[in-house]
């Protein structure tokens, strides 16, 4: 993971020589009035990785989430998604990100079906015909793909807004807390599909407080407190356990409380 | 091409909505009804030439009754964060402000032809020979009203005054479009020569335009973060 040669913020570096990361943030700070919700952070990642951020409620996940997939306008700093840097730009970059929220983004009163056609024409796609029968495939729910979104339970619907994250077929997938609410079965049926992600061509950010959940398939950890990410570590260089000690000695050491129980086993 | 392609998709999506919700249809055609009975009452016609008032009664139940469904346009769009999902796609922001006021256009529209269906009845008006340029003179009052008010519905939707808001900030902004929708509807009524609301056409037109463009232009900063 190496950081890219991007200097000039005016200049994106897809026009400057070398290679060109899939994500970087560089000096992200976002305020609400007097708070920071996420303060100085910049990382990189290369085609394929999969980076899971863990922190407690109010950490700035979200808000850090929000701004990498363009949701969210960072007070200072700036994201560039293959050397584009979001916002500065037309929506092009928008092609190359799909984002799954705590919302489905999904219209209750439209079909599964006429979802993802009205998402996939806003997207410019051209094969819907095939492209989402294909997707309503591989979450289980072609079978309901002229049912209501309204009519959906939690998970269905869950699993219907992963089809349309990755719709357009995006390079960078950005994840909010993707387990939220599910069942057991819908969270097996989700791991599956999630782990399908992991292909080497699409690069993963995870944002999770469910240690268990988020270390599974994590390559890189980051945890945040209080907005900033204070512990990065290549998920190879630690276990569960002793990724669960640090998290609760990092967090409460930085955020000055102790914390409940956060077993890799709670879902 | 592709514009025009995520134009119609939010076009076409807004209409299947509201087909199926008829939240805001029912809405202003029950306003609208209501109004027009309660007019045909509250009028004494030994005492009110309703001729005269009509054209007035008119525009002032669409304008209501727009006010009432169109400024609801953003609130359907808020349930499970649908519309930051279309916010988030690669879409123009004009295209999907052009695509909503094309729906809200279409509602509206049908909104007008029940209006002047239930005020013919109730106060026995004649739409003349020329009920084409009537609705001529309606279809282009009510795109300037529809492109200003979807505009202002996407601020007020993301205020705590909400819908208090969007009248103070709408109306003053209508007054042109009143005061030639009006004039231009008396005229037909009466039966004067089409030749008479030549100008008014013009004026409609030129209001309908600078509202389509100037809200298509400023939508993005409305509805960016």
């Amino acid at each position: 993971m190496t950081r890219s040669a991007i200097g000039d913020p005016d200049s994106p570096s897809e026009t400057a020589p070398g290679r060109v990361p899939a994500l970087e943030a560089t000096g992200l700070v976002r305020n609400f009035g007097p708070v920071t919700a996420v303060d100085d952070v910049s990382f990189t990642l290369d085609e394929g990785d999969f980076l899971t951020v863990f922190g407690p409620n109010g950490a700035g996940k979200t808000t850090l989430l929000g701004m990498l997939g363009g949701g969210l306008r960072p007070t200072s700093g700036d994201v560039w998604i293959r050397g584009t840097r979001i916002g500065v730009r037309s929506g092009d970059w928008r092609h190359r990100v799909g984002v799954l929220s705590h919302q489905s983004f999904l219209y209750g009163h439209l079909t599964c079906a006429e979802n993802l056609w009205f998402f996939g024409r806003l997207y410019g796609l051209e094969d819907l015909e095939t492209r989402v029968p294909d997707r309503l495939e591989g979450v289980g729910l072609r079978v309901r793909a002229d049912a209501p979104v309204r009519s959906l339970s939690r998970g269905m619907r869950q699993r219907l807004a992963l089809a349309r994250t990755l719709l357009h077929d995006p390079e960078v997938v950005l994840l909010d807390e993707p387990y939220t609410g599910l069942d057991a079965h819908a969270a097996d049926v989700l791991r599956g599909v999630l782990s399908s992600l992991k292909d080497g061509r699409r690069t993963v950010v995870l944002v999770t407080h469910n240690l268990g959940q988020g270390l599974e398939l994590a390559e890189r950890i980051f945890v945040q407190v209080r907005g900033r990410i204070v512990f990065d570590r290549p998920r190879g260089e630690i276990d569960a356990a002793s990724f669960e000690r640090r998290y609760r000695e990092v967090v409460e050491g930085a955020a000055g409380f102790a914390l409940a129980d956060a077993s890799p086993k709670a879902r | 091409m592709n514009y025009l392609r995520q134009l119609r998709a939010v076009l076409w999506k807004d209409l299947v909505v509201e087909l199926r919700t008829r939240e805001r249809t029912i809405s202003m055609a029950g306003f609208t009804v209501l109004v027009a009975f309660l007019f045909n009452h509250a009028l004494d016609p030994a005492r009110v030439d309703v001729q005269d008032v009509a054209a007035g009664l008119l525009w002032m139940t669409i304008v209501f009754a727009g006010t009432l469904g169109i400024g609801r346009t953003f609130q359907l769009e808020s349930e499970d964060g649908a519309f930051h999902g279309v916010l988030m796609s690669p879409t123009p922001k004009d295209a999907i402000y052009l695509g909503k006021v094309g729906a809200n256009f279409v509602i509206l529209l049908l909104v007008t032809l029940l209006a002047l269906a239930v005020f013919g009845l109730f106060f026995h008006l004649q739409y003349g020979e020329r009920p084409l340029v009537l609705l001529l003179v309606m279809a282009l009052g009510i795109l300037g009203f529809v492109a200003f008010a979807t505009l202002f519905s996407a601020i007020s939707s993301g205020t705590v005054m909400g819908d208090t808001l969007l009248p103070i900030l709408l109306f003053p902004l209508l007054v042109p479009m009143v005061i030639y929708g009006v004039s231009a509807t008396d005229r037909l009524l009466a039966g004067r020569p089409v030749a008479e609301i030549a100008g008014h056409l013009r004026m409609l037109a030129a209001f309908a335009l600078v509202a389509v463009f100037s809200g298509a232009g400023l939508f993005r900063f409305v509805v960016e973060e």
